[in-house]
């Protein structure tokens, strides 16, 4: 089953049609890329998925549950965690205090005894410290614990938030542009720690994000919105040389990408497959199945796929950590998830690659 | 499987840079800070109250402390701007005198009634500030206190046909020094629920749909009900605050529950410091005990020659500047602290607060860390 | 006259007078909402403070020397120009980056502070304001329109109708929309943001002493904090409801809530609600906030 369906998922704000029939899967303990050019929707499509946003048309499934009309705080109760485009956080609190904030759902008391002061409460709060904490170890960010959070860089802020979003305890984790105000090398350390954390927390991911390294290096899955539209779904690789992607997205800023989708055979048998898809978009082997303008996983392209997981035979992965590098791998003794559970035989196959789980196959739930 | 790691209580699992404050001291570094504060625990627990003519002023400033922390928990950690606390605190005025001269309810009970009728209120402007925010609000509460002030205030049943509704203490609370004590039981009940609102979850949800309802939502905060929590809490609070109030004075009329008072009440949480519990408390005693400083104190012969550079020696000037001079001094005080200094009573006096709770002693007051000052009400139209 | 028409026309005719009152005060409370998204708590003080004045120099009390009624009144404008330019020098520019909450805490403290000097001037207890006109205009049966009434609703049609063309015909008056919208942005293309208020707070001095003078007037008496307790609510309350950002929408709220309110307090006894033109307008508030927050006139933004 998958943690997060949307289907069909349109909205309107006056005469713009900001999104139009969407569709999207994340599977369990995937991470998933949501990408496109500004003013695409993607931002848009959080705002949807995580309730800010009533759709007008379309449902965002939950583990089976329609949680379309769901206000987002009783999505954050659920397990959807997000980070916010421009720094979501209470600026004018410190670092501990955002993290405490963020774990105001899973405080372990009520409102009236932690007024009255029960010793219930005043243990709970304490260990919301405790919790704080680890995730600021966890992260690095030890040093600015009692800093006021309305001073500190951009890149430090965007980690943070991340931590807030963290320690609201996800099932799903919605971070968009966790990059942003960061340079390359912060960028993939980013990445590098995006896989230790689903590790850590038995997370699944979905990512808005425009550094393209980070995109291919983290992301099983990548879908790309155009003009409030589906414009391509499917494998990192298999959507860098996808050649409508890269007309409406790398054209400018990546011309030798554009050039190389016209220069192999491969890419050729790519472009029919990708005719027949938008001529036959019903039987187009896609997720969904259906009203994606051209969704097609190509066979030739898997093997490129699952060099991903070697992180040292991806030429593009510069500054990255290796894993036992990570601040994270030191505290393994603080639990941070509830919702972390004993991982499935077949979740430990998708880490192992990504690939071979058998997504085609798969049958609408509905 | 939730194995935390207990907090650090020894220094050596703090990391490195984490801010402890200096556990190395003692109990040998609190013996100056015992000290320092024993007179002023002497003078205000014993002396002022044992005074005849200032255990009713002191009664007073703790009510209107009392009010001040009740609209702090509004403004300061809400950012919701009430200018009808006058409405409110009336209420529970007029329910507790209502409730014990008709109706024959208890006294004690008569406090229940007082914070249950405030509360009520409170919910309803809540109900409404989930629709109208910003400066709408305030105006709103500021026409909903004046409406109450004419309306449900000149009402035959609950005013004694326009007489003022009696509000007898019981005896043992007849003697003023006696009541003060009363009332600041209640005070030490409210700054206890204050401090535990900042210390638990309740009020971080505040300080955080205060700065950005959507973060909140996206930490699993339910705006919607800490809003009105917050409303209700306040409203309470106010409601047993009228309740001392009609007690002290023994009788309620609507009179002096008008838009003035809810200014005052607006003031003297600004002037106090928004956001600073002590700083709040400090500002209500000082607003509810103005006018008896000025006449009754040493501050008469400042205040004197103020009469007299004011009036330019003219007689009938004199007795002008003399009825007026309460009103300048607080709304010179109002400006001078908005304009010059915005953290209020609390952000001149945080040297020494911070002092005494255990930090070594600093003129420059900590940037970094605290809780939101007036920088943080974010109202936006 | 009949007796309904006796009922209906009386409320009618004085409230719409009265609301013009109302919506006199209004525009110097639109004007300023619509430049720098302020609620000027003191904005009827102020004008109190002009008609103070105007009646000091009238009557030739205390410190200031007879002067002619024109001369009077010319001097209650120029002193309510001037504590507006004040104001906005001392009070307002130094909270230029301070929340509005602020900002509005700080015009009661005005108000307040405005309330005491009057005491000191005056003493807490009446004075008898100049009017600037006797008689009446019109008087059958129950109603009676004086020609102050007259003035007031001449006076605020033409205020309304200049101010909505300043606004949108003349430079300064763009420049003032501009920078309540954009001021950073606006500063970059050379208009002065400070200079601009001050014009502004100038202005709503002005505004404020003409709504001052002529309200004292029809009132007859003026005392501290009177004009505020009688005027500064349905002055709001009209401004909000034909629009905040409107200025016709204060002289069109104003008309309709002195029209509802004197309704109410003609029709409703006062045995069943005390205080029932407070209520109505109340209510009225509520309602236009709760479902058409841009008012009668105002653009949804």
């Amino acid at each position: 089953m998958s943690v997060l369906e949307v289907r069909d998922l349109s909205i309107r704000f006056g005469g713009l049609q900001a999104l139009q029939d969407l569709n999207l899967e994340v599977n369990e303990y995937e991470i998933v890329g949501l990408i496109g050019p500004n003013g695409a929707g993607k931002t848009t499509a959080f705002n949807c998925i995580t309730g800010f946003y009533k759709p007008n048309t379309g449902t965002v499934t939950y583990r089976g549950q329609d949680v379309t009309k769901a206000p987002p705080h009783v999505k954050a109760r659920m397990g959807f965690g997000r980070t916010f485009q421009n720094v979501g956080m209470v600026k004018s609190a410190t670092a501990l205090e955002n993290l405490k904030t963020a774990q105001h759902a899973k405080a372990g008391y009520d409102v009236g005894s932690g007024l009255l002061g029960t010793s219930g409460s005043i243990r709970a709060e304490r260990e919301l410290t405790a919790k704080a904490d680890a995730i600021l170890d966890l992260l690095g960010l030890a040093d600015i614990r009692d800093r006021r959070v309305g001073g500190q860089s951009y890149g430090t802020l965007k980690l943070l938030e991340l931590g807030c979003a963290l320690a609201t305890d996800p099932d799903v984790l919605l971070l968009d542009e966790p990059t942003s105000g960061m340079g390359p090398d912060e960028s993939d350390e980013l990445g590098e720690r995006l896989l230790v954390l689903r590790k850590e927390f038995g997370l699944t991911i979905l990512v808005i994000e425009h550094h393209v390294p980070l995109v291919l290096r983290v992301c099983d899955h990548v879908y790309v919105l155009n003009f409030g539209r589906l414009l391509a779904e499917g494998k990192p690789s298999f959507i860098q040389t996808h050649p409508e992607v890269v007309a409406a997205y790398l054209g400018g800023e990546d011309p030798e990408a554009l050039a190389a989708t016209h220069e192999t055979e491969e890419d050729a048998a790519l472009d029919a497959q990708l005719e027949d898809a938008v001529h036959e978009p019903v039987e187009a082997p896609t997720r969904r199945g259906r009203k994606a303008a051209a969704v097609v996983e190509p066979e030739p392209l898997e093997d490129d796929v699952v060099e991903l997981s070697e992180p040292a035979a991806d030429p593009i992965v510069v500054g990255g950590l290796a894993d036992d590098e990570l601040p994270g791998d030191d505290s393994p003794t603080v639990a941070l998830s509830t919702r972390r559970k004993a991982r499935t035989a077949a979740e430990e196959r998708a880490e192992r690659a990504p690939v071979s789980r058998p997504r085609r196959t798969r049958k609408k739930t509905s | 499987m939730s194995v935390y790691a207990p907090p650090a209580e020894d220094a050596a699992v703090a990391p490195a840079g984490r801010h402890r404050v200096g556990r190395s001291f003692g109990p040998i570094r609190w013996l100056p800070r015992i000290l320092v504060l024993l007179p002023f625990v002497y003078w205000f627990l014993y002396r002022i109250p044992s005074n005849e003519a200032a255990a009713p002023i002191a009664a007073d400033a703790c009510i209107y402390a009392i009010v001040g922390l009740s609209l702090n928990i509004l403004i300061g950690y809400t950012g919701q701007l009430s200018l009808g606390h006058n409405g409110f605190f009336g209420i529970g005025a007029f329910a507790a005198a209502y409730s014990l001269t008709v109706r024959d309810v208890p006294f004690a009970a008569t406090f229940v009634v007082a914070a249950l009728c405030g509360a009520l209120f409170a919910l309803f402007m809540g109900v409404v500030a989930l629709r109208i925010t910003g400066l709408y609000l305030a105006l709103i509460t500021l026409v909903f206190g004046l409406t109450l002030e004419e309306s449900l205030f000149e009402v035959k049943f609950l005013t004694n046909a326009g007489a003022g509704q009696p509000a007898d203490r019981p005896e043992f609370l007849f003697d003023d020094r006696n009541f003060f004590y009363f009332c600041l039981c209640f005070l030490l009940v409210a700054l206890y629920i204050d401090y535990r609102l900042l210390k638990s979850k309740a009020g971080r949800a505040l300080l955080a749909l205060k700065e950005n309802e959507r973060v909140a939502e996206a930490f699993g905060i339910n705006v919607t009900a800490f809003k009105l929590l917050a409303f209700v809490l306040s409203g309470t609070l106010a409601g047993v605050a009228g309740a001392l109030l009609a007690y002290r004075i023994g009788i309620v009329t609507a009179s002096g529950l008008g838009f003035n008072l809810a200014l005052t009440f607006v003031l003297m949480t600004v002037v106090g410091g928004l956001g600073s519990r002590l700083g709040v408390v400090l500002g209500a005693s000082l607003f509810a005990s103005l006018g008896f400083l000025l006449e009754s104190t040493w501050v008469h012969s400042v205040q004197s020659f103020l009469i007299n550079v004011l009036s330019f020696g003219n007689e009938t000037a004199k007795t002008n500047v003399e009825s007026a001079i309460v009103g300048f001094i607080g709304a010179l005080g109002l400006l001078l602290t908005i304009v010059l200094n915005p953290g209020g009573i609390a952000q001149q006096i945080s040297p020494i607060t911070r002092w005494l709770s255990g930090k070594p002693f600093s003129l420059h007051g900590d940037k970094e860390a605290g809780p939101a000052s007036v920088e943080g009400s974010s109202v936006r139209a | 006259m009949d007796v309904i028409a006796i009922e209906f026309v009386v409320p009618v005719v004085s409230g719409a007078v009265q609301g013009c009152v109302y919506g006199l005060l209004g525009l110097g409370l639109v004007l300023l909402y619509k430049s720098g998204r302020i609620f000027n708590f003191a904005q009827a003080e102020m004008g109190a403070f002009a008609a103070f004045m105007t009646a000091f120099a009238d009557q030739g009390s205390g410190f200031l020397p007879d002067m002619p009624v024109w001369a009077a009144v010319l001097f209650g404008l120029v002193t309510g120009v001037l504590l507006g330019l004040l104001v906005e020098r001392v009070v307002i520019r130094p909270l230029f980056n301070a929340p509005k909450v602020t900002v509005v805490v700080a015009t009661a403290g005005v108000f307040l502070f405005l309330f005491a000097i009057e005491g000191f001037l005056n003493g807490p207890g009446p004075r008898s304001a100049t009017r600037i006109i006797d008689g009446n205009l019109l008087q059958s049966g129950g109603l009676r329109v004086t020609k102050l009434g007259g003035v007031i609703v001449l006076v605020l049609a033409a205020l309304a109708a200049t101010s909505a063309l300043f606004f949108s015909r003349t430079r300064t008056g763009t420049a003032i929309i501009a920078v309540s919208q954009e001021p950073t942005a606006t500063r970059l293309v050379g208009i002065s943001v400070e200079r601009t208020a001050a014009f502004t707070w100038g202005l709503a001095g002005l505004l404020g002493a003409i709504a001052g003078i002529l309200l004292s007037g029809t009132n007859g008496v003026i005392a501290p904090g009177l004009l505020t307790g009688l005027a500064l609510v349905p002055a709001f309350t009209a401004a909000v409801f034909g629009g905040i950002t409107a200025l016709p929408g204060a002289f069109v709220g104003g008309v309709v809530i002195g029209v509802i309110e004197s309704f109410a307090a003609s029709n409703i006894p006062k045995t069943i609600i005390p205080g029932s033109g407070k209520v109505v307008l109340f209510v009225a508030l509520l309602v236009v906030l709760l479902f058409r927050p841009a008012g009668l006139l105002g653009k949804e933004t």
